[in-house]
């Protein structure tokens, strides 16, 4: 009988904190989502009000409709950067050779540094007058010398897309390597005698037979562009104007800027539900048994 | 059609040498096995004419061309693998036309092509599968439907039956050696079996440490082997090979053994192979040598005796009603004609052709 509860009462601490550290908050500001709490005239939650915070965000709020835009904008843009060149730094660096086995012990350290810092350093290095990627740009591209990247709304998503890229692209690449690993050679040297170029190669076989990993790369790392908020904060303040503001960045000021508590539990749950959504699809990609489709 | 070439070619990874020097001369239309036990660089050798590697030194030629510098796709050559090498997102169709794909054959012709070549390996009930809802032989047959489809100059096939059980790998076998008699394409095959090797070959060359050994009939080797390695990994049960002195044509070893050679000039230590089945057993007065039984195996079609003297053992074969308690003292004849002497230092064949 001890044996039975035993197993139980190991588990209990770690349940303990899971429960009050992710499941209470959630209940929490899922309850407060539907209540009526503006910090600035209360303290306590107010009256419940039902699903008008909702209906609010999702058909009669202008902020809501440029953050999901923007955030929609920058999801597509840094999933796109960050899939195709974690594939292309995989495929140059899947030769065995002492530069590529370098190369792949330092690539793990862009994801060692907060990403915060990544904001704060992208914001010097775009810097209008001592940036250093403001004067390569000018460099490069001559039209380009002067130009302010961070007082331009394109730009400036652009800047944020790159930031958050440069901090990923990496460990991806190192996901995808594992990937290419785990290929057998066959059907690779089997396509290059039967006549295809090493393009044709890489379409018609690896690609296809790498898209498994692909997938989950774009999941995760949709997942992880939706939370968008550190560099936000960092980088744009989510500016110039309201181009830069993501959904987590405007949860954070209805919040905290505008004391609108249960507005902000709405908009919140809206993010978490897409969230959810695509934490059970990725899921399911990676417990899938080897074999299905 | 083209006769393949290889001119003093070695493969060396740093230190390590793959295939050291080899040179090899495949006829046009020939079927040539290349056996060894794993790592004797036989593969190796094959990945080389298919330019999946890149010879260290020497030449390689295919139909009079030198092909070192050309990439696999402009070889003309088509291979099989030991793991099919299928790609598993392409239906067998889509991967038997793959290779007319890429070279711009399309629509009604390519659909022709794929279905006489499925039909030739008879998979054209299975052109709509996908290859993980295959066995491991209806794999191997759409990996040569896929080498057959485009009438390549060269046959490459790199263990390809090593994978399938072995009922199944008779049967293959049988048709890989009517494919390649209807199609006459040079074909190169590696296999560590010394069963397909001679069944199916040609031409054999014993490979071993990156070099051949010998290179001849299935015949020849068989009955000639020209050393001490061909004559103990060709056959099975592997021939007796037993250790003595030689002189005046005359092979004496421990236990008794003693037997006219007919080689005249060897003096010295030295090897007489005999193969078991040229091994007879005999009544005790008759025989060349009397010995233990020390153990008796019944295969079916014969009786393998092994027999014990003077600290080396030899192997029977005797008829399958024959019986016999272990540890009996039996004699055994052997064959003189089929008599091997090796040369214990060298280990290279003494007898006269």
């Amino acid at each position: 009988m001890r044996d039975r509860w035993l197993k139980y009462m190991l588990i209990l601490p770690a349940a303990l904190i899971v429960l009050g550290t992710t499941i209470w908050p959630l209940a929490v500001s899922l309850t407060t989502s539907f209540r009526d709490w503006r910090l600035t005239r209360s303290l306590t939650p107010g009256p419940f009000i039902g699903p008008e915070h909702y209906v609010i965000a999702l058909t009669d709020d202008p902020d809501f409709a440029n953050a999901a835009m923007v955030t929609g904008l920058f999801v597509l843009f840094d999933v796109t950067l960050t899939v195709v060149s974690a594939l292309g730094l995989a495929l140059l660096l899947r030769r065995a050779g002492v530069l590529q086995s370098v190369t792949r012990a330092v690539l793990i350290l862009p994801f060692a540094v907060s990403p915060a810092l990544v904001g704060i350093s992208f914001r010097f290095m775009f810097n209008a007058e001592t940036g250093v990627f403001t004067w390569l740009a000018g460099v490069l591209l001559p039209p380009l010398k002067g130009f302010v990247w961070l007082a331009d709304p394109w730009a400036a998503l652009l800047v944020l897309v790159f930031s958050d890229a440069w901090r990923w692209v990496p460990y991806m690449t190192l996901v995808v390597l594992g990937g290419l690993a785990a290929l057998p050679k066959e059907p690779e040297e089997a396509a290059r005698i039967d006549g295809a170029t090493e393009w044709q190669v890489l379409r018609d076989v690896t690609i296809p037979a790498l898209l498994p990993v692909l997938a989950v790369v774009a999941i995760l790392k949709t997942v992880f562009a939706l939370k968008m908020f550190d560099q936000v904060v960092t980088l744009t303040g989510g500016g110039p104007g309201t181009s830069t503001v993501t959904l987590a960045y405007l949860v954070y000021s209805i919040a905290f800027r505008w004391y609108d508590m249960g507005y902000a539990s709405a908009v919140a749950w809206i993010l978490t539900a897409l969230l959810v959504f695509l934490a059970v699809w990725y899921m399911k990609l990676i417990l899938r048994k080897p074999g299905q489709t | 059609m083209a006769e393949v070439i290889l001119r003093n070619v070695t493969k060396r990874w740093g230190g390590f040498v793959a295939v050291r020097d080899q040179s090899l001369s495949i006829r046009d239309g020939e079927f040539m096995v290349l056996l060894g036990p794993s790592g004797c660089g036989k593969t190796t050798t094959m990945r080389m004419v298919a330019g999946l590697e890149e010879p260290t030194a020497g030449d390689i030629l295919i139909g009079g061309n030198r092909v070192n510098d050309l990439p696999p796709r402009e070889r003309d050559v088509a291979m099989v693998f030991q793991s099919y090498g299928l790609y598993p997102h392409m239906t067998v169709a889509e991967n038997i036309g793959y290779p007319l794909k890429l070279r711009g054959i399309r629509g009604a012709e390519r659909e022709r092509q794929v279905r006489a070549a499925a039909d030739k390996v008879e998979l054209g009930e299975l052109l709509h599968r996908k290859p993980r809802e295959l066995s491991g032989g209806q794999r191997q047959r759409v990996a040569l439907a896929r080498a057959i489809v485009r009438r390549p100059t060269v046959f490459l096939m790199d263990e390809p039956l090593s994978n399938l059980d072995a009922k199944l790998r008779v049967s293959t076998r049988a048709e890989i050696k009517h494919l390649q008699f209807e199609l006459g394409v040079t074909t190169i095959y590696v296999t560590h079996d010394q069963i397909e090797a001679m069944t199916l070959a040609h031409r054999v060359a014993v490979m071993s440490q990156g070099e051949i050994r010998q290179l001849d009939t299935p015949e020849a080797i068989y009955d000639r082997p020209a050393d001490l390695f061909v004559a103990g990994f060709i056959g099975s049960p592997p021939m007796n090979l037993v250790t003595g002195q030689h002189s005046n044509g005359v092979f004496i070893a421990a236990g008794g053994l003693r037997a006219e050679t007919g080689v005249a000039r060897h003096a010295g230590s030295a090897v007489l192979g005999i193969r078991p089945e040229d091994v007879t057993v005999a009544p005790p007065d008759a025989a060349d040598l009397v010995a233990q039984v020390y153990a008796v195996e019944l295969t079916g079609e014969a009786v393998l005796v092994t027999v014990i003297a003077g600290g080396s053992r030899l192997i029977a074969k005797a008829d399958r009603a024959w019986r016999a308690e272990m540890g009996a003292t039996i004699g055994v004849k052997l064959d003189s004609r089929r008599l091997h002497l090796f040369d214990a230092e060298t280990t290279k064949r003494l007898n006269p052709e």
